[in-house]
């Protein structure tokens, strides 16, 4: 007889590991390979968040509008035409207003520097400045070298923010065109994402986009209206400053645009508001001796954002803005430090955010928990 | 006097088929529900466009008592149980609800928690009219969204009214009980 070597079977453990280990080397390069491709396809999808971000919230400022043409027998495309209408028209004109006006300003500003460098140079005339701090301040002295760096980088910047804001308009024009969509669609194109949410959960997550939506409309708008509010007293107080004291601050309108919309940042926005205004006021009154003794209006422009925002805490922003916004400075601070490493827009839209976050988990939190679900 | 016999004409008929408007089962369901039977066909439209038609599998729960409510039930087809759950106790079975019925409308009009648990009795369609969507209806479309309300209105009155009639019924026997025990 023929001695056969026995064939040895493994044992189910060990099979079931080799047959195991070979799956899980199969998911696992199949994983690498998914990590890869999201990895290279980050920066795309994170361009297309951004740009159906930005164009939830428009939609979400916008919608009230459209919904009350609608409710007066328009079709909401009509009705967000008409919208767009609105806006375009206002950006236009603000474009032919604005642009020259503030090129004009720029100019002025960069000549009063040339103009004072090319003299006695840059140095000279901020020691000027220096002196006549001293008289008041005797112990108080501006460092020169830090403001001819500021002042150069930021005409050295200037370009660079031009030629991006060129760059950008083939992304406002995606956002406009992805706002036209969800305002006229906006509804039935929720209604299907919502669809695919399981019995379970369908009835408490439409409660909570529901109220998340009217919680954004509301604090959207209250920003909105109370950014309005100090834009308007910006404009009545500069324009009494001019008036009255012959201030010769130009460009009222800007600077009391950007008060406004610095002002979405707590505590900080108001300074960021007062700023412009002040370097202006420097810049256009410089040798101006009744305008060196009335300290470049600096006192006046403080005092007159001051009594702005007195009015924007306690009449407008109780009115318009819910409580949403509570935050410590030092949540304030910390989020604009986050929101400079994007930019300047970053800072701007730093707090905003927080406070669209906040809005958002309060809600999600609520819902979960009136469900029983956590 | 005879009568003439009718005649038919097949092209004609399948054209006039054609012309029909054709209506999807959930508005033929809207129509049905005492809410929506006064509405015009452009309205349950609209209606129809802000409803959500969910699928329930047998036993499946739709909503338990004691959740926060947010919105009325019609049944497109199959049936529904209504329970109500005492402390302690095994859980009391209301009527089974079947096709065009609806429940859960109070909850269109405050966001109390539900009284009573619904589940599925078999494979169900079932359509979901929320309170946004007819607050929705409420911005966009007014009058139809007064009429909605209105409608919902007349139902809870006329449920108010039913609920009083037995309440003094039951009032009544329990004075008769009363009376009873006190001349034994």
């Amino acid at each position: 007889m023929h001695n056969q070597d026995p064939i040895e079977i493994a044992p189910q453990s060990v099979r079931f590991f080799h047959q195991n280990l070979f799956k899980t080397l199969v998911y696992f390069f199949l994983l690498i390979l998914v990590l890869v491709g999201a990895y290279k396809a980050l920066p795309l999808v994170l361009d297309a968040i951004f740009l159906l971000v930005i164009a939830s919230i428009l939609t979400v400022v916008l919608n009230p509008m459209v919904d009350r043409m609608e409710s007066s027998g328009i079709s909401r495309i009509i009705g967000a035409l008409i919208v767009f209408g609105g806006i375009f028209s206002t950006v236009g004109i603000g474009i032919v207003k604005g642009i020259p006006a503030l090129l004009i300003e720029i100019g002025r500003i960069k000549d009063v520097i040339q103009r004072h460098t090319a003299a006695d140079s840059l140095d000279s005339f901020m020691n000027g400045i220096n002196t006549t701090i001293s008289q008041y301040l005797p112990d108080f002295q501006l460092d020169t070298d830090i403001i001819s760096n500021l002042s150069a980088q930021f005409f050295g910047q200037l370009g660079s923010i031009l030629g991006g804001a060129i760059n950008t308009l083939t992304t406002i024009i995606f956002i406009l065109i992805i706002t036209m969509f969800f305002l006229v669609d906006g509804s039935r194109m929720m209604k299907r994402l919502i669809e695919v949410v399981p019995n379970r959960y369908f009835e408490m997550s439409l409660n909570i986009s529901y109220k998340t939506k009217k919680q954004l409309t509301n604090f959207l708008r209250g920003q909105l209206l109370a950014a309005l509010g100090v834009a308007v007293q910006s404009v009545i107080g500069l324009s009494l400053l001019n008036w009255i004291f012959d201030a010769n601050i130009s460009g009222v309108f800007l600077i009391a645009s950007i008060a406004g919309l610095a002002n979405m940042i707590p505590f900080v926005g108001p300074f960021m508001g007062m700023a412009p205004a002040i370097i202006v006021s420097l810049f256009n009154n410089l040798g101006d001796p009744v305008a060196a003794a009335n300290f470049y209006y600096i006192f006046h422009i403080v005092v007159m954002f001051f009594i702005v925002q007195m009015i924007d805490n306690n009449v407008i922003s109780p009115i318009v803005v819910s409580g949403s916004m509570e935050m410590h400075p030092l949540t304030v601070i910390l989020l604009i430090l986050i929101g400079s490493q994007i930019g300047v827009l970053g800072m701007f839209l730093a707090v905003p955010a927080w406070g669209i976050s906040k809005v958002v988990v309060q809600e999600v939190y609520q819902g979960l928990k009136g469900h029983r679900l956590i | 006097m005879i009568a003439k016999p009718k005649v038919s004409y097949p092209m004609f008929e399948s054209f006039k088929d054609k012309l029909k408007p054709k209506r999807s089962q959930a508005q033929l369901t809207l129509s049905q529900v005492e809410i929506f039977s006064r509405m015009s066909w452009r309205e349950i439209k609209i209606i129809e466009h802000a409803i959500h038609i969910r699928n329930y599998a047998p036993n499946e729960p739709i909503f338990k008592q004691g959740d926060p409510g947010s919105g009325m039930y019609i049944i497109i087809n199959g049936r529904v149980g209504i329970f109500f759950e005492v402390p302690n106790q095994e859980p009391t079975q209301l009527p089974v609800l079947g096709e065009s019925d609806f429940f859960g409308e109070i909850a269109l009009l405050d966001d109390s928690p539900r009284t009573a648990s619904a589940t599925a009795l078999d494979n169900c369609t079932i359509i979901g009219f929320y309170r946004p969507d007819l607050m929705q209806i409420l911005k966009t479309k007014p009058t139809l969204g007064s009429k909605i309300l209105l409608s919902l209105s007349e139902v809870l009155a006329t449920r108010l009214r039913g609920t009083n009639s037995e309440l003094l019924k039951l009032n009544l026997c329990l004075e008769e009980q009363a009376a009873a025990g006190d001349h034994a």
